[in-house]
Order: C-alpha cells, then sequence, then structure tokens
C-alpha cells in the first residue's frame, strides 16, 4: 500500500502489547550472567591456582568452562534475545504478540532446559562438541521451545498491520531459522544412554559439520542476533532512524550470504581438504564489507546525538559496544589469513578475540538495552543513573585489561611454539612456555574481576528498578503511514 | 562436489547483485525512509513519561 494514501488511516484497536514475559526474559538473562561469568571468574582463578578444584570432578575446569560457555552464550544471550525479539517484533508490527502463552513457554521452558542443562554438564555429561556440549535430551527440548520461539515470532510478523519488515525484524529472523538448522544437523547423533550418545558424523566430515555449526552460532546468535537488537534498540533510544536503512538491507544479505562460509578457518592446518580452508578464509575476508557497513550505519546514526553520550549511560554502553563490534569483526577475518592464523591458532589470542566480542560487543550493548528497556517496561526511571555510569567504566577497564592480556598470552605463545634452535629443534617446551603465561593469566583473573564488579552493580541497580513494580501496559499507535 | 558448490556460490552470488539491484531502484526513498522510522512511532505516544 503507498505511503501517502493510508498515512493517517485509523484502524481497529489492537489491544496492549504483552510485555511481562519480556520482563521475565530480561531478569533471567541478568542472573544467568552473574552465574555463566560467576563460573568463567572461577576458572580464571583455577588458571592461577590449579588447587582451588579441591580434587572434586564438578569444580574441575573441564566442567566448569563448559557450563560458563553455555550459561553465558544460551543463559544470558538467548534469553536477552529471546526477550528483545518479543520486545520489538510486537512493536515494529504494531500488534500485540501472536501466541503469548506460547511465549511464556518459551521463556519457563528454555529456562529450566539451560538450569537442568547446566547441572549435566557440572555431572559430566557432554557430547564432546564445542558450543553443543549438552547431550541429546537437551537437544531435543532445545529444539521444542526454538520451533516454539519460531511460532511466536514469525506468527506476530504475519499478523502485523504494516507492510515493511523492519530490519531488525530480518536479523532475528534470520537467527532463528539458521539457528534451528546448524542445532538439528550438528545434532544429530545415535543415543546409546540418556547421558551419553555419538555423532552421526565422523573425522574430517564431524570436524567441518562441527564448525560450520560453531562459526555459524557466532554468526547468526551472536552476531546476527545482536545486530537485530542494535538495529531496534539504537534508533530508539537515539530518537532517530537508523542513517541508512538502504545499508542496512545490503548488509543483512550480504552478511547471510558470507557468514555461512566462514566455518572452516576453524580448521586451518588440519585434515580438511586444503580448498576449503581457503573457501573458509575468502569468506571471512569478505564478511568485514557488511560488518564495518553495519558499524558505519550505527555510528552515523549516533552523529547529532553525541550530546546525549554525556549523560545517558544506556546510549554510552550501545555506542561503545559498536567499536568493539568493529574491533572483534576486523580481528576475526585477519586471523582468519591463513599466514596469522599459523601465530594465533591454538594460543590465547583466539580467547581475547571471543572476548573482545563477548564483553565488548554481546555484553555492553545487552547491558545497554537493558538499562534502556528495564525502565520502560516498569514504567519507572533507572534506580541509579551514576551506578549505571560507574559500570561502563568498570565493563570498559576490565573488557581492555582482558584483551591485552589474552593478546600478550597469545601472541607470546604463537611465536615461542615457532621458534627453533640451530638444528631446527623447538627451542622451547610447552610445559615452559605455559609456565611463563602466569603473569597473563593472574591479569585475565584481575580483568574478570573488574568486569563482573560491574555485572553485580547492573544487577543491583535493575532489580531494585523492578522491586514492587509490574510491567505497565502499552498500546500500539491508533493510525499507521502504512 | 567443488564445481557443485562453485556453481552453487555463484548463483547466490548472482541473487545478492540482483536483490542490491532492486533495493536501490525499486525502493523509493520514501518508502524506506517511512520503515526506517518504524521504531521512532511504535507506541502510543501518550504512554511514555520516562525521563
Amino acid at each position: 500500500m503507498a505511503v501517502e494514501q493510508a498515512a493517517g488511516r485509523a484502524l481497529r484497536p489492537a489491544g496492549v502489547y504483552h510485555d511481562r514475559a519480556v520482563t521475565a526474559l530480561v531478569l533471567c538473562s541478568v542472573v544467568w550472567a552473574l552465574l555463566g561469568m560467576l563460573a568463567g571468574l572461577y576458572v580464571a582463578a583455577e588458571l592461577v591456582w590449579p588447587e582451588i578444584d579441591f580434587g572434586r570432578e564438578w569444580l574441575s575446569y573441564g566442567r566448569l568452562r563448559t557450563l560458563h560457555t553455555n550459561a553465558v552464550i544460551f543463559g544470558f544471550g538467548v534469553s536477552a534475545l529471546m526477550g528483545t525479539a518479543f520486545y520489538s517484533v510486537q512493536r515494529t508490527c504494531h500488534v500485540p504478540l501472536f501466541a503469548p502463552r506460547l511465549a511464556w513457554f518459551c521463556c519457563i521452558g528454555w529456562q529450566l532446559g539451560m538450569l537442568a542443562g547446566g547441572l549435566s554438564l557440572l555431572a559430566g555429561w557432554n557430547a564432546g562438541k564445542e558450543y553443543a556440549e549438552l547431550e541429546w535430551p537437551f537437544d531435543i527440548a532445545i529444539a521444542v521451545v526454538w520451533v516454539c520461539f519460531a511460532v511466536v515470532f514469525f506468527g506476530t510478523i504475519a499478523k502485523r498491520r504494516i507492510q515493511p519488515i523492519y530490519v531488525s525484524n530480518w536479523f532475528y529472523g534470520a537467527l532463528i531459522i539458521v539457528i534451528a538448522m546448524l542445532h538439528i544437523v550438528n545434532s544429530l547423533a545415535v543415543p546409546v544412554g540418556l547421558s551419553k550418545s555419538y555423532s552421526l558424523f565422523a573425522g574430517a566430515q564431524d570436524a567441518i559439520v562441527q564448525w560450520w555449526y560453531g562459526h555459524n552460532a557466532v554468526g547468526f546468535l551472536l552476531t546476527g542476533g545482536f545486530l537485530g537488537m542494535l538495529y531496534y534498540f539504537l534508533p530508539k533510544h537515539a530518537d532517530r532512524p537508523i542513517w541508512s536503512y538502504r545499508l542496512s538491507i545490503v548488509a543483512f544479505w550480504s552478511f547471510t550470504y558470507a557468514y555461512i562460509w566462514a566455518g572452516p578457518h576453524h580448521l586451518h592446518y588440519n585434515a580438511i581438504p586444503e580448498w576449503v580452508q581457503s573457501l573458509g578464509m575468502v569468506m571471512s575476508l569478505v564478511l568485514l564489507a557488511p560488518s564495518w557497513a553495519t558499524m558505519v550505519n550505527g555510528v552515523m546514526t549516533v552523529a547529532g546525538a553525541w550530546e546525549k553520550l554525556k549523560t545517558d549511560p544506556a546510549l554510552k554502553f550501545i555506542v561503545l559496544s559498536l567499536a568493539f563490534y568493529g574491533l572483534a569483526t576486523f580481528e576475526g577475518p585477519m586471523m582468519s589469513i591463513k599466514s596469522v592464523n599459523v601465530v594465533s591458532h591454538f594460543t590465547d589470542w583466539t580467547i581475547g578475540h571471543v572476548h573482545s566480542g563477548a564483553l565488548g560487543w554481546n555484553a555492553m550493548i545487552t547491558f545497554g538495552t537493558f538499562y534502556f528497556l528495564v525502565p520502560r517496561l516498569m514504567g519507572a526511571p533507572l534506580h541509579s543513573v551514576r551506578l549505571a555510569n560507574i559500570h561502563f567504566w568498570l565493563a570498559l577497564a576490565g573488557t581492555m585489561l582482558y584483551i591485552l592480556a589474552m593478546w600478550g598470552a597469545g601472541v607470546s605463545q604463537g611465536l615461542l611454539w615457532l621458534s627453533l634452535d640451530e638444528i631446527g629443534e623447538l627451542s622451547f617446551s610447552f610445559k615452559d612456555i605455559m609456565a611463563s603465561m602466569a603473569p597473563y593469566y593472574a591479569l585475565r583473573l584481575a580483568a574478570g574481576l573488574i568486569f563482573f564488579a560491574g555485572v553485580l552493580l547492573l544487577a543491583f541497580n535493575l532489580f531494585m528498578t523492578v522491586k514492587g513494580r509490574r510491567t505497565i501496559a502499552v498500546a500500539p499507535p491508533k493510525t499507521t503511514g502504512f | 562436489m567443488t564445481w557443485f558448490l562453485f556453481a552453487g556460490d555463484m548463483l547466490v552470488m548472482l541473487f545478492m547483485v540482483a536483490l542490491v539491484v532492486w533495493v536501490f531502484w525499486r525502493s523509493p526513498d520514501k518508502t524506506l525512509d517511512a520503515t526506517a522510522r518504524i521504531p521512532l512511532e511504535d507506541e502510543l505516544a501518550d504512554e511514555r513519561t520516562i525521563s
């Protein structure tokens, strides 16, 4: 329908938006951030003082590290994505959520699944696939909840009152469809008991499928999903439309096209075909274009609203997350170049890269969104802007220190491992090199403590904002321009 | 298999090029500007009192 023809047309009342499940998901996400980052802090401490596992299996590095990654990615990250997707899809469609009870099922089902899954990891159940460690009963439960998520999301889009589908919904939609495809294919396995299964794939095929899943989980969940969050909450908070809507659409499709091929860069110099490795490298380099297009689009959207940055901690977090997004999406393609990868692979450089994305991009944009969203959901101002500002500086300091420590550790490891003496033998033993990492690991622990202190402030601030209040009712606009 | 993947890759690339051309030629500025404003006008104006 042409814009000018329909402008101002009165439509039937559409009820109010369903936001209570959104509030629940946001609060659960904060709890998962605390639990997941606490587990991360503990494993960082174990790398400094290995004896603090006290000889108990459930406190061992192998189990707690897996709990850390699952809790922060699927507990903290997915709860935040589900909540913000439910919040924004109904608003950008001008209708309340489709099947709100199913949205509650997604919220509760996901939390129970993650809780039971986390306990199973501590008990030693492990499928042995990175970022897909949960065993087959949990894989099935995840698939069921995810399909319900898809029904609510696409059902809302199907009953929308305006014709265009806003760009954030394209990103959230890609998250839902691609993660379903990746999860189901990568989890195909033969169960041999309740707690053990064997992958349907073997050898090099298993490795390729695993990193097709692993890298695209990073791509479509930790990048695409959070770009959905960015494209809705940045314009909303800056109170100005996205700088170039055309660029956002082109960036979406080029991102979707290129990302799916990039996984093999995790398998450089491994027993997979050479051309697959090269394809992974080239597609990773191609990804620079859509990534930086999005970053430029985001920065230009904020241009003109710089004054707001002085006083608004939520916008500060979102803008800083854009800077880290730019850094991580530059560093990733560089690390995928085979001659760089020969130094960086299997070193702590990779850990630093992951955390520049996870802490600097994912966590910061989520914190910024929560500082903006929770007061709106509650219809009350944030409990303390000062605490949020302190959190901002703690998050920035913690992230920078973490990245610098891991860059130092990783580059040292890579160069020392490649050093040969005059007769062509390794100059340093693995044990000696790891022993020399102690100062870097201590710095990483300090960085984690600083970052976690900030998350404690966030949790206190948000729970004080929510305390004694209920989610307010907000209605869609009565008229629409489409 | 290599040629099959290459042909598939080129088809997707063709789709990308066609899409970019379509986005730039077929979408009038007015429609895109209005779409970009969706997040700014998605709630009843008088509902929001947060400063």
